[in-house]
């Protein structure tokens, strides 16, 4: 037994040419998305026509935001079912209160930020410290908000800012601003999550929360942080669709609510919590998008495509459920 | 590792019979052999947790087993119950050969176990709990509640039926899950520590009603650790050790002295470091007449470069008291770490806690080895909060390798790592966070012997560089080796001191196994429990929120119709009842997915979809058969759906979220597939049939208080309504009390399905017409009327009667907004207030009534 003992360095630092080794969920995630576009290039060049990509890109930035948003929340074993009002509230306020001018725009977001945040820190406390279950909490958080867009719009949508529609649905170099938005989100969120202190306390919460109170971090200030960041991406969706859409209505947040969950599950995080992949969330959102525009190029109808999409999702979610049985654990343990 | 020749030396040494054959002729006249265990082994992932015993079980005497933590009396007699299959070996019943041992067997058999840990569900009632657990056939032509007071009174437990386990004490849940056992009449009753709760009058009257038992010709099959308990109960005891026989013998033929030397004795073969040298040292850290939840009055002393251990049977306190010294259990009393008074906030920042556990509290298993070993001192590598990898990796390294930390990369995932090297990296997250004090709990739990030694090495030199250490292990030679100090533990209080010299093995377990000390909270004694009545029992009682809500909803109508009067009319009433209709079927589903702490999101599209396969069905002129084939269709989509969603969750690993989310997608583009647009009008006849009213009551509202009544019934007095609500309430337990939860919680999604199907058809004379954008938003609207019900999230407490009455309310209050003159906002902030209110009121009680 003794020559067991061995005072060398057992570590060895393995030679990648990346400093970090590449997730499942983003090398899973990436293929598709490149066996996608092979095969849109081979049966339906449209799909991939830059009319087509600069058309659809922005949506799909939207829905990797909101996807983001809801990666937050997700990686502290959340859900936030709020994103839908959340989104639309941020829509109706970025258009109603400036009402087409442009000297309106910039206090009617800052509005919009002071509702997310409001939301954020409802929900955070909620599920937090009242230990509402984040199903229920973001229930009620949704109807509220949405009760808010009656408040500011009445249900009558008004006419995007024409400063809005630049910024938002402009392009630079040919490429949709929706993009440099998402790009900037995407770089400071990755940068916040592996490279800061707060950002490393808070995976380690989300992937265990009991360990993570028994070494003294605070459990749920991290989880109201969650919660609030989310809100705050929401509202930047929103507000970029405000921007992106002319004329948009009361209920534009709804059709985003069920893609920021599958863009999360897709990108190969555990709704479980835990570890959360940003990069991969993106990809996946891009994935799910061009899946639509294939869809749509090769004729199949609007029907067929939530079909495809709910088969990507339930195959995405079995290709990482031997992930999910490692963290079976959790669910046996009940949060009181 | 000892060989077996070692073993049978052993036991000749201490003038035993060599095996069960040895036994037949003893003074004792022991019944037939009941239950003959023939070359038993059990393996966890190649490591032996028993190796080739044979045991013989008598009628009509109490056979006692023994051995430490680990030893594998719990695996023996979960392979006896039924509940583990053994790789090897025999089990025979009255001389009949069993080859596959099942729970569903054993209880046929008769055989019947008490848990250490009772399998007693928590959301169920006293006597539901007595209802799902014993078969059927003990409730013939009987009350139920003459049955469960009878089994109750045999032990002398006195709770009204009706109280929730969630009250009682865990006393009484230990005298429950053996009235259980006992109820049943078993010919072999199976005790796993009955009395490691129980105080002496519990105890004393256990003893009186085994004692009857067994000269009805019962065996019991008694796990004990305590000698005295041995002694005064038992006639035969059988020892085991590292999953080996040690020996049995008759009670009466062998004395304390070689019992205990067949408990202890276990070479560890790892080497251990030297001890701290004696002499008068300052003490670093000091601990005061320290109380909480299961253990009193606790003080000791730390010297520098000492290590203090605490020792005893699991079970008490020295893992509670392990977390107030880690500031994770609050506790009261003084603690000293260097000459500073230290608070339960300050314990759990100064303290590093090594947790028994470690892949509940330890490890985030998703992270890397690195990740983990940070997470603790994450502000040391980092400037103004940007970590600096390199620091990182340095810092981490220095750590690793001191501690022989043996990984393949540090980007490798923890798990992937050996329990000895898991351990490593708790202790080395434990070491770069600089604590002022170490407490570790079963540090070489799960840790093989070269890593022992290792983690042993660790301890000494912490300790020596002058940081506390103190180790908690249920193994005493462990502590021999290590520590310079013992304090031993039993029911909570120290009931012996060792030190120096005295650290010895057999010191510590005799203490340990012969401490009598009965100070466990009162089973029989506070059986007196306030009875209070019905009432009360109401309030604790699933139903409970049905009144507020009722209450809430007449007034909420009062008060409108005050404002204008055709909100009560005929036909506003029948308007609003029937929408509750619809919610009401569909969240009725969605109850029995929460009950099961599941959830059903994909009722909402279901129920749209449904009405879409209707529509081209149920038209205008369409033959009785096509229109039957319609609702045939309608129902066999359902069960499908709900099949698919129950298997996909129960066997390919999906959350409920995630399996009821694809489904609700699927099901979204399935309708849109069918019908681009609204198209496919619903037969006139068949929607007149639907919407038949009675007054102002339409007929299909009163079918839906029909099933939630008949739903409310079944749920509390049907077997099938205690498996689902016991397999929400705790799958775990229910499998024990034999629940075939895989098969309860398929059957929930599908149950779930169908009622949505039900909905579906009040919906489809609603809309009229195949509407493929129609039923999604009740998804949402579901789980509101759910929750405003008073259905737990949690799973295990529902009720059906308020999720109507709640469903009926969420509708009341859409129409009143209208009726008032209220801008639509309402609608929504009304709703989202409502359930924000509701759910934040019903946590808060049930937390008060639980606490």
């Amino acid at each position: 037994m003794s020559q067991a003992v061995d005072t060398t360095n057992g570590l060895m630092q393995r030679r990648t040419l990346l400093p970090y080794p590449l997730a499942k969920g983003f090398v899973t995630v990436a293929a598709s998305l490149i066996v996608l576009i092979m095969i849109s290039l081979v049966l339906a060049p449209s799909a991939v026509s830059l009319g087509a990509l600069k058309g659809s890109l922005p949506f799909a930035c939207l829905i990797a935001l909101v996807g983001l948003g809801q990666l937050l929340v997700v990686q502290q074993g959340g859900f936030d079912l709020s994103v839908a009002g959340a989104v639309s509230l941020a829509v109706v306020v970025a258009t109603h209160y400036p009402n087409g001018d442009n000297a309106q725009l910039l206090p009617a977001v800052l509005i919009a930020f002071g509702f997310a945040l409001a939301a954020g820190v409802l929900n955070g406390f909620l599920v937090g410290f009242v230990k509402l279950n984040a199903v229920i909490a973001t229930i009620g958080t949704n109807a509220l908000l949405y009760g808010m867009v009656f408040v500011v719009s009445g249900g009558v949508p008004r006419i995007t800012t024409p400063l809005l529609a630049g910024i938002a649905g402009g392009q630079t170099f040919g490429i949709p601003h929706a993009v440099f938005f998402l790009a900037a989100v995407l770089v400071v969120m990755t940068f916040v999550l592996k490279k800061t202190v707060i950002g490393r306390r808070f995976e380690a919460i989300g992937a265990n929360p009991l360990a993570a109170r028994a070494v003294g971090l605070n459990v749920r200030t991290h989880q109201m942080m969650a919660y609030v960041c989310a809100q705050l991406l929401c509202c930047l969706a929103g507000i970029l669709l405000a921007g992106i859409t002319r004329e948009p209505t009361a209920f534009q947040g709804d059709p985003l609510l069920l893609p920021s969950v599958a863009v999360v599950v897709l990108g190969g995080t555990s709704l479980l919590g835990g570890r959360g992949f940003p990069i991969s969330t993106v990809i996946a959102a891009l994935f799910l998008n061009q899946l639509s525009q294939f869809a749509l190029a090769v004729g199949v109808p609007y029907s067929a495509q939530t079909i495809i999409q709910a088969l990507a999702l339930g195959f995405g979610i079995a290709v990482y459920s031997v992930r999910w049985t490692s963290n079976t654990t959790k669910t046996a343990t009940k949060e009181d | 590792m000892r060989d077996r020749d070692v073993t049978l030396e052993l036991i000749n040494g201490s003038n035993l019979g060599t095996g069960a054959s040895a036994l037949g002729t003893d003074a004792v006249a022991p019944g037939a052999v009941i239950l003959r265990l023939s070359n038993i082994s059990k393996f966890y992932s190649g490591v032996p947790a028993l190796l080739n015993v044979s045991v013989e079980f008598y009628a009509g005497e109490v056979h006692a087993i023994l051995g430490e933590n680990g030893a594998g009396k719990s695996t023996l007699m979960n392979i006896i119950s039924g509940a583990l299959r053994p790789e090897v070996g025999e089990i025979e019943f009255d001389g009949r050969n069993i080859p596959a041992m099942s729970p569903e067997t054993a209880a046929l058999l008769g055989i019947a176990i008490s848990f250490q840990h009772p399998a007693v569900l928590d959301d169920l009632s006293v006597l539901e709990n007595f209802q799902v657990a014993l078969p059927a056939s003990l409730f013939a032509g009987k009350p139920a509640q003459d049955v469960a007071r009878q089994a109750m009174d045999a032990v002398g437990l006195h709770l009204p039926l009706r109280t929730r386990c969630d009250d009682l004490t865990v006393a009484e849940k230990h005298l429950l899950e053996i009235a259980k056992a006992l109820a049943i009449k078993p010919k072999v009753l199976i005790l796993d520590e009955p009395t490691a709760s129980l105080d002496q009058a519990g105890t004393d009257m256990l003893f009186g009603r085994i004692r009857e038992v067994v000269k009805a010709g019962t065996s019991v099959i008694y796990i004990t650790h305590r000698l005295a308990e041995l002694r005064q109960i038992a006639q035969r005891v059988t020892v085991l050790r590292d999953g080996k026989l040690r020996g049995s013998s008759v009670v009466s033929k062998i004395t304390d002295a070689d019992l205990l030397g067949l408990i202890v004795g276990r070479t560890l073969g790892s080497a251990f470091p030297p001890k701290s040298p004696d002499g008068a040292k300052d003490i670093n850290f000091a601990v005061e007449s320290l109380s909480g939840a299961k253990f009193s009055d606790v003080s000791f002393d730390v010297s520098r470069g000492q290590i203090i251990g605490v020792a005893g049977v699991s079970g008490n306190g020295q893992s509670e008291l392990m977390r107030a010294l880690a500031g994770l259990q609050p506790s009261k009393g003084t603690i000293h770490l260097n000459g500073r008074s230290l608070a339960s906030r300050d314990l759990l920042r100064e303290a590093a806690f090594m947790p028994s556990d470690r892949h509940t509290e330890g490890l985030a298993g998703s992270l890397t080895v690195r990740e983990n070993a940070s997470f603790a001192a994450l502000e040391k590598f980092a400037t103004f909060g940007v970590l600096s990898r390199k620091t990182e990796m340095d810092l981490i390294g220095r750590t690793f390798k001191s501690l022989a930390v043996k990984a393949p990369s540090t980007e490798a995932l923890v798990l992937s790592l050996s329990g000895g090297n898991q351990q490593k990296v708790v202790m080395a997250r434990a070491l770069l966070s600089e604590p002022g004090v170490i407490v570790a709990d079963e540090p070489t739990q799960g840790v093989d012997v070269g890593a022992r030694a290792e983690i042993y090495r660790i301890l000494r030199e912490v300790s020596n560089s002058g940081t506390p250490v103190i180790v908690n292990s249920s193994d005493a030679a462990e502590l021999e080796g290590l520590c310079d100090q013992v304090i031993v533990m039993s029911r909570g209080r120290v009931v012996e001191r060792l030190s120096g010299a005295d650290v010895k093995e057999d010191r510590i377990v005799a203490a340990a196994v012969k401490a009598e000390t009965h100070v466990g909270d009162s089973g029989v004694v506070a059986g007196a429990k306030s009875t209070g009545g019905g009432w009360r029992h109401f309030l604790q009682s699933d139903n409970a929120p049905a009144v507020p809500l009722a209450l809430v909803t007449a007034l909420l109508g009062l008060y409108v119709f005050a404002q204008n009067s055709n909100f009560l009319s005929a036909y506003n009433i029948s308007n609003i009842l029937l929408l509750a209709t619809v919610l009401g079927f569909i969240a009725l589903g969605q109850t029995v997915a929460l009950l099961m702490g599941g959830i059903d999101l994909s009722v909402g599209p279901l129920a749209g979809f449904l009405v879409v396969v209707a529509s081209f069905f149920i038209n205008e002129g369409k033959s009785p058969w096509m229109i039957a084939a319609g609702f045939a269709l309608m129902f066999g989509g359902a069960l499908i759906v709900g099949a698919i969603n129950g298997l996909l969750i129960r066997f390919a690993n999906f959350t409920a979220i995630a399996a009821t989310l694809a489904m609700y997608i699927g099901l979204q583009g399935m309708s849109f597939l069918l019908r681009n647009a609204p198209d496919g009008y619903i037969s006139a006849a068949v929607v007149d049939v639907i919407n038949t009213q009675i007054g102002p009551i339409p007929l299909a509202f009163v079918v839906l208080v029909a099933f939630a009544l008949i739903g409310e019934y079944g749920l509390r007095n049907w077997r099938l309504g205690w498996q689902l609500r016991a397999a929400g309430s705790n799958e775990d337990s229910a499998r024990r009390i034999g629940v075939r939860t895989d098969r309860t919680f398929v059957a929930g999604y599908i149950a779930s399905s169908l009622l949505t199907a039900c909905g579906a058809i009040v919906l489809m004379a609603q809309i009229g017409v195949g509407d493929p954008k129609q039923g999604a938003s009740y998804t949402l609207s579901s789980i509101t009327a759910v929750v405003l019900g008073g259905t737990s999230l949690r799973g295990g407490r529902g009720t059906f009667l308020g999720t109507v009455l709640g469903g009926v309310l969420l509708m009341e209050i859409l129409n009143a907004v209208a009726f008032l003159g209220l801008s639509e906002q309402y609608q929504y902030l009304f709703q989202g207030a409502l359930i924000l209110v509701a759910a934040v009121i019903y946590s808060t009680v049930r937390r008060r009534t639980s606490a």
